[in-house]
């Protein structure tokens, strides 16, 4: 019976921190099920003075019915206060709502959270007020967005018939098309005009630099590809990802991917 | 028992040495015992098991069962009704490939971002946050910059709007069937194909007009004889329009029609001949279309435009479609339009358009009321006719 009460803590593997799930370490804890049941055939009552314990149970008076097992109850979200930084979730002070399970994993075991009680609420008021603390990024969503964009490629679709020079608002359609919005005030393109139709720069790639939220710089690849309105003068359809793509200009590349990569891992 | 089977099977000793020739007499008395014994053992049988056998019936019964009395009447048949016949059903072989079929994947046609958080950023993500709902003129905006001469141009590229239907009807688990509408738009514009329309009318004026707006053919009676002698096909005219003065004429050649023949339900028949003609030839067509598996999920795909038009023209327009659309709403509380997209192929971007501008669903809301409102008002006439009645019988 103690077998099938107690089992293994589940492993916590939302932490992701090997130090709080050790391989050998087997605590047992008693699960906390409770069953709702509800006899079948009840019993009656004893008569006025008698002792209830005389009362003589029959066999169908432990026939029960099932009507609640309160573990698949469906939990409400908890609310924590973050004592940091956690990237996609929020900044150090937040208020923050989250299914029970993965705000415990996630924030409360690595002690990133507190429960937001009323003494909690107060002891960590502070947090936000505090003049000298500065957020790594500019919002908790930063990182996952620059992660983005330094692993795409971005298509810039340019006439093989008209002549061009691309301009900010290509560049900002381009990322539009790809899914991804962006003001043109924060895109900035490399210094030298792109000019063309030019077929030596089919399938090349320049780096404009996105600034988000005018603090973090991205230099995101933008692939040029000419497109023909006449169905016969068009190019074959560029190929995702199957050899590595050639500069446009060779000699900027260079010095941005250098910095790039001091500041970034860039994908290559 | 034992005494019994003993004796049997000293009776066929005797019947099988009987056959041949030299019997002896001691042998045939002795076989005479045995018979006797049977005979006894055979009656003392009979009454151990509580059944009535007759001696006569014992020699017979080893080889058949005979009965002495008869069965009871019907009883053979209706063993013979109760016995159901069972067909055995060879099973087909089924390829081991093929067997437990997997269902096809259902693909989630209808994407609801509505989960998604707003974007917080200045650069974000459209995978992972709600979509940007443009208005109608800032969508046009964004295609008319994908379609610059400078990227795909084409200037004056098709302009389409996508429509997403939620088709459940007024009970629960029906579904509206698709349904496919012209619309007369204040604006029209050159279509790929153009609509032929063979046109009745008797006076002049109205056949002068309904050719400057646009009919194919137009005619009086001498069209009917034509038909009649298949000098005309009514298989290259998509629609016919009559006015109804040409009804009586026209019942001639109703057979021949079929489906083509004007009535006002579709719209074909009318005085306003030009209005009608117009709207036949130079409307706006489109089909809600059903999706086989999720049948709640509707669509509509038509263009409303062309890029290079004027934007206000090309809003009234889009107007005009999406009222038109909008008639078609089951009396049902919920959504009927759940999306609205503008396309302007060979772009691939689909940009949402805000919609609700467009459509009165305040109209809606104000139907239902005046329903509930004579809901009410005949429940309490009710009301006071039972009243009456209750007061007439206490009277």
């Amino acid at each position: 019976m103690w077998r099938q009460i107690l089992r293994p803590v589940i492993p916590m593997r939302f932490s992701g921190n090997p130090l709080l799930c050790p391989s050998e370490l087997k605590v047992h804890q008693q699960v906390r099920t409770t069953f709702i049941l509800k006899r079948r055939w009840p019993v009656f009552l004893v008569k006025k003075g008698r002792d209830p314990s005389s009362k003589k149970m029959r066999a169908r008076h432990y026939v029960y019915d099932l009507v609640e097992d309160t573990d698949v109850r469906i939990k409400k979200d908890l609310e924590v206060i973050l004592t940091d930084f956690v990237a996609g979730v929020g900044n150090r002070g937040d208020r923050i709502t989250m299914k029970q399970s993965a705000a415990y994993h996630k924030l409360l075991l690595p002690g990133l959270a507190v429960y937001a009680s009323p003494e909690n609420i107060e002891k960590f008021s502070h947090l936000k007020d505090e003049v000298d603390y500065k957020p790594k990024y500019s919002s908790p969503f930063v990182e996952k967005t620059m992660k983005i964009l330094q692993n795409m490629n971005v298509m810039v679709l340019m006439n093989k018939d008209v002549p061009w020079k691309i301009e900010p608002w290509h560049v900002r359609i381009s990322f539009r098309k790809a899914g991804i919005h962006i003001p043109e005030d924060a895109i900035l393109l490399p210094e030298e005009p792109i000019c063309g139709p030019n077929m030596e720069m089919e399938n090349k790639f320049f780096e404009v630099t996105v600034t988000i939220n005018n603090t973090e710089k991205v230099p995101v690849k933008c692939v040029i590809h000419h497109w023909s309105t006449h169905v016969s003068n068009k190019l074959p359809p560029v190929d995702e990802d199957d050899q590595p793509r050639m500069p446009v200009f060779p000699v900027t590349v260079s010095e941005t991917g250098s910095q790039a990569n001091s500041d970034f891992s860039t994908a290559s | 028992m034992v005494e019994h089977l003993h004796c049997r099977a000293l009776a066929l000793m005797c019947q099988s040495n009987s056959v041949s020739a030299d019997q002896t007499d001691h042998r045939r008395c002795v076989s005479v015992v045995i018979m006797t014994g049977r005979i006894i053992s055979s009656i003392c049988c009979g009454i151990r098991n509580g059944k009535f056998v007759t001696p006569l019936s014992v020699g017979v019964s080893e080889l058949l069962q005979v009965r002495n009395y008869a069965a009871r009447k019907g009883t053979r048949e209706k063993a013979r009704k109760k016995k159901v016949k069972v067909e055995v059903k060879k099973a087909e072989f089924v390829p081991h490939s093929l067997r437990r079929k997997k269902a096809a994947v259902r693909v989630a046609k209808r994407i609801d971002d509505s989960m998604k958080p707003d974007p917080l950023d200045n650069v974000w993500s459209s995978r992972h946050y709600k979509w940007p709902v443009y208005s109608f003129a800032d969508a046009v905006q964004c295609h008319r910059e994908t379609h610059h001469p400078t990227v795909y141009n084409s200037p004056d590229a098709d302009l389409y709007v996508n429509v997403e239907l939620d088709m459940r009807a007024v009970k629960a688990n029906r579904y509206l069937d698709e349904f496919t509408r012209i619309v007369s738009v204040p604006h029209p514009f050159r279509t790929d194909s153009p609509r032929s329309v063979l046109v009745f009318c008797k006076s002049a004026d109205l056949q002068r007009s309904a050719m400057e707006a646009g009919a194919t053919v137009v005619g009086a009676t001498e069209l009917i004889k034509n038909i009649q002698s298949g000098e005309l096909s009514l298989q290259d005219f998509r629609f016919v329009v009559a006015h109804p003065d040409m009804l009586p004429e026209l019942l001639s050649v109703r057979g021949l029609m079929k489906r083509k023949f004007p009535n006002q339900k579709s719209g074909t028949l009318g005085v306003d001949i030009p209005d009608i003609v117009s709207r036949f030839c130079s409307g706006i067509e489109y089909t809600a279309r059903v999706d086989t598996t999720l049948k709640d999920f509707g669509w509509i795909f038509t263009s409303v435009g062309k890029l290079d038009m004027d934007t206000s023209h090309l809003e009234e327009n889009f107007s005009a479609v999406l009222k038109d659309v909008y008639s078609m709403r089951p009396n049902r509380e919920g959504q009927f339009i759940t999306k609205c997209c503008l396309v302007a192929p060979p772009s691939p971007e689909r940009l949402k358009v805000d919609y609700s501008q467009y459509i009165d669903e305040d109209d809606n809301k104000r139907a239902e009321e005046e329903e509930h409102d004579d809901e009410e008002e005949e429940s309490e006439t009710e009301k006071s006719e039972l009243e009456k009645t209750s007061a007439a019988v206490v009277g």
